[in-house]
């Protein structure tokens, strides 16, 4: 037996079951996973199919002609042997193919040909045609096994193989009668045709599941993001309605006379409600960065104590790890809780650099915001700086990461 | 704050002529409230339509231009008038990056948010009169964060000391900070600004900013790509 095909046959393990190419053009990226999921599992079907057919065929057909094949004791027990070398075969594929995996090809296709040529030459002249020579149809069967989800051509190479195996035979056993050719024709077309339509519809089969999955998976994603847009949008309404209505109070008090513009506190809700429309106003972002999400939610907190705050966002943050983020965002929050009087928290972003900054008038309280780390810790996603100053006229809050 | 009192070329007796258009008769008031604490400015007229105003005040030298009128966006007017010499400060809420940066290509002397305030407005117009850049600090932080491939490049310094200028809108505190004093801040600022003067179509404007900063020495020609002079014409640089 030769299994000198071995270097070139990748080994077992490797074998996991190819994605199916998808035949409708690229699918969204998300939906791609679930599609290979239905694919799978309709091609699982297909295999238990194609196992059932073949060991059933092997079983049912091929068994019950071994007595009458051989020509001799000696071919006979070639036969048998043969018989048995298939059957392993059979069940070495059957299990890779039950287990997702795809079989070893180009090693079982040489064994199965090694039996075919061996089964055609030990079944001799008067057998050829006749039903002891089980390998005619047996096994074309497992060829469709092994060679499982590979190229359709690889099948019609392996048929040709096996065919001209049998011409061989029916050439060397002299039977060259036009009767005998057509007879042969006949025997290669019987045989050939079932297992490529089963092999090309059962490929087919799945790659149109996992096309109407991928359409699937791909109109919930579409659906998923619009419902998300949705609700930013709804939220954003929530907030325009809670912030324009502190505003209309406020000029509603100063249209009715009942507030005087001379008085800070007037003044002051003023201001806080111009800060609270500007803010939302400045809002651009459709997909709302978790960076400036954090940042603002920090902002609204302090607003809602009553200090009015400036956020100030320009360029769009790079994906950042939730680590690196915490390091830009934190040490601002915590300057935030003793600024005073007012606020302005600025945020310049592009791919390579994030810098925040908080500056408030200086006071003379103490600096809340604690030691400053500002070495920054070097890691894999580059390294924040800290750096907090008072120069008396203002307090100085800034955090910057760039890309190492 | 930080207006700088551009007082070199200002200080004759005639005041700087200034037009002011926009749609919201409210914000012309109050910008003209604003430009009247100001000796060295006065209005010569106001209205909704640039044409129209021009027309009335021909001898202008700045004029204060609302980037969105009856609701377009004007950047078209902008660029007509800069081709053909009007100093035009864009003033607008709409103050994104993008925006800003778009007006300036236009060639807008220079960019103020509406929400920017009095002493903006008013060392941006005088800057403006005399062909010398003002960087507020909305448009410190456009530039700094510009994110287009064929942005000016600008030195270390002068993006540093336009990022800490937007955060801090104190020059004071940027000169502290970068252990210079403020002359030199505003000196990175202002060649970050002309610099962009390369940007975007040329206009007669951009070249008028440029041909000043180089008299006043603000930039050499060779640091900004230009071997010869190119004071009196708009022609673009190579």
């Amino acid at each position: 037996m030769t299994t000198d095909l071995g270097p070139r046959a990748p080994a077992g393990p490797t074998h996991r079951l190819a994605p199916i190419p998808a035949p409708g053009g690229p699918a969204a990226p998300g939906a791609v996973g679930a599609a290979t999921a239905v694919a799978t599992a309709s091609d699982r079907a297909a295999r238990i199919a194609a196992l059932t057919i073949a060991l059933a065929w092997h079983l049912a057909i091929d068994l019950p002609a071994l007595p009458g094949a051989g020509s001799s004791p000696a071919a006979s027990a070639v036969v048998a042997a043969a018989w048995l070398v298939t059957a392993a075969v059979g069940v070495v594929a059957g299990v890779r193919l039950l287990r997702g995996g795809l079989p070893p090809a180009r090693r079982l296709v040489a064994v199965l040909l090694v039996v075919d040529a061996a089964v055609f030459a030990a079944v001799g002249g008067g057998h050829l045609f006749a039903g002891a020579n089980w390998a005619w149809g047996g096994l074309v069967w497992f060829f469709l096994l092994v060679l499982w989800r590979r190229p359709v051509g690889w099948l019609l190479a392996v048929l040709g193989a096996h065919a001209s195996i049998a011409l061989a035979a029916v050439l060397a056993s002299g039977a060259t009668a036009p009767a005998d050719l057509a007879r042969y024709a006949m025997y290669v077309y019987g045989v050939s045709s079932l297992p490529v339509a089963v092999f090309v519809g059962g490929a087919a089969i799945a790659a149109l599941a996992r096309d109407r999955a991928g359409t699937a998976a791909a109109t919930l994603a579409v659906e998923a993001e619009r419902v998300a847009a949705e609700r930013a949008q709804a939220e954003r309404r929530a907030r325009l309605s809670l912030v324009s209505g502190t505003a209309e109070e406020v000029l509603a008090a100063l249209a009715a006379g009942d507030a005087d513009p001379a008085d800070p506190e007037v003044r002051r809700r003023c201001v806080l409600a111009a800060a609270r429309l500007r803010r939302l106003i400045a809002e651009s972002d459709d997909v709302p960065d978790p960076l400036l999400h954090e940042l603002r939610a920090a902002a609204d907190l302090a607003e809602r104590n009553g200090l009015p705050i400036e956020l100030v966002a320009v360029g769009v943050p790079p994906e950042l790890p939730v680590e690196i983020r915490r390091r830009l965002a934190d040490p601002l929050t915590a300057a935030l809780t003793d600024a005073r009087d007012r606020a302005r928290l600025t945020v310049v972003a592009g791919p390579d650099e994030v810098v925040v900054s908080l500056v408030t008038p200086d006071h003379d309280g103490p600096d809340g915001s604690g030691p400053p780390d500002s070495a920054g810790d070097a890691d894999g996603d580059g390294r924040v700086e800290h750096v907090h100053e008072r120069d008396g006229e203002i307090r100085w809050t800034q955090t910057r990461w760039r890309r190492t | 704050m930080d207006a700088d009192p551009v007082a070199a070329d200002v200080t004759d007796e005639r005041p700087i002529g200034v037009a002011i258009v926009d749609d919201h008769p409210v914000v012309i008031d109050g910008v003209r409230a604003w430009l009247a604490s100001e000796p060295r400015l006065r209005v010569l007229a106001t209205g909704d339509d640039p044409d129209v105003v021009l027309r009335a005040a021909p001898e202008a030298e700045v004029v204060l231009l609302d980037l969105r009128l009856h609701g377009r966006m004007m950047f078209d007017k902008l660029a007509e008038l800069s081709a053909a010499g009007r100093r035009v400060v864009v003033y607008s809420e709409h103050s994104d990056p993008d925006t800003m940066l778009a007006a300036l290509d236009a060639g807008a002397v220079a960019f103020l948010a509406k929400h920017e305030g009095r002493e903006h407005c008013v060392a941006t117009v005088l800057a403006a009169a005399s062909n010398r850049p003002y960087v507020p600090p909305a448009l410190a932080g456009a530039m700094v964060g510009d994110p287009r491939p064929d942005r000016p490049t600008l030195s270390d310094k002068e993006r540093e000391a336009l990022l800490l200028w937007f955060q801090s809108m104190s020059k004071a505190s940027v000169a502290r900070r970068m252990r210079i004093s403020e002359h030199t801040v505003k000196q990175y600022v202002d060649r970050a600004r002309i610099k962009y003067t390369r940007a975007g179509r040329p206009a007669a404007t951009k070249a008028a900013l440029l041909a000043r900063a180089i008299e006043d020495g603000l930039v050499r020609p060779e640091e900004i790509g230009i071997y010869r002079s190119q004071a009196a014409t708009d022609r673009p640089t190579p």
